[in-house]
């Protein structure tokens, strides 16, 4: 095993340690400034494609939907958002500031009536993909949807929305409702 | 009287079917901006998009 030493400004060395291999092996660093990341590298050190963003909303209070009409869902408490990049005062939406593909999950309550529920998300204002469940008198009626959607990392944004055939009908908050996504893959 | 009820009571005639929530000819929405329920979408074939007259009325 072959190592070169590096003696430290001050004091101390780092060794780059070659393993036993058979052949020729080569190393190759990129012409630019950065920084070398290790296993125990804390996750601050990572380029925002791989460490973020991130987000997870829930709601505190119910909200009425009128029937047959799909209305966005007012998630209102963040449970974390990594990056800044939820609004859960205005439009409810999150636009994230790095591009790459996010995976999106989203999740409501209805209210125990027999009836169609769906839920929707939705890209830069349309139905991306939606989720259709028919509640009998006794089922749940939590429709939930589910998706990897690619976004620009500047004017891209997603939101959710909710829509049921039922008469006088909420969203509750609980566990059961929420919206969230994180960075799977840079762009 | 929501946008809906506005509507069925306009045009009685209309069904589950047009407002079908992926396929209808209709498409209801509110944005939960303050400004309440509207048509984002109006398709029907034989029907013509009320005005605000007529909702108003209805």
């Amino acid at each position: 095993m072959s190592q070169i030493n590096i003696a430290g400004d001050t004091s101390g060395s780092i060794a780059v340690v070659a393993p036993l291999v058979a052949g020729s092996n080569t190393i190759t660093l990129p012409a630019s400034t950065g920084t070398v990341l290790t296993s125990v590298s804390p996750a601050s050190d990572l380029p925002s494609s791989i460490k973020g963003p991130t987000f997870r909303a829930s709601k505190n209070s119910t909200q009425s939907i009128s029937t047959s009409t799909w209305t966005k869902i007012q998630f209102n408490v963040e449970d974390w958002d990594t990056n800044s990049n939820y609004d859960n005062a205005t439009n409810y939406r999150f636009t994230p500031t790095v591009a790459g593909y996010y995976q999106v999950d989203m999740q409501i309550e209805f209210n125990n009536v027999s009836g169609n529920y769906l839920c929707s998300i939705y890209k830069n204002g349309s139905a991306y993909i939606t989720s259709s469940f028919y509640a009998g008198s006794t089922g749940g009626s939590t429709p939930s949807a589910h998706a990897l959607i690619y976004m620009n990392g500047s004017t891209d944004y997603i939101e959710g929305y909710g829509y049921t055939t039922v008469t006088s009908q909420s969203v509750y908050n609980g566990t059961a409702t929420y919206f969230n996504a994180a960075l799977v893959r840079g762009a | 009287m929501n946008l809906y009820e506005k509507l069925i009571a306009l045009y009685p005639s209309l069904t589950d079917e047009d407002f079908h929530p992926t396929r209808g000819t209709i498409t209801l929405q509110n944005d939960s901006d303050g400004k309440g329920d509207y048509i984002a979408k109006w398709e029907h074939p034989t029907l013509p998009k009320p005005t605000d007259e007529q909702l108003g009325a209805a």
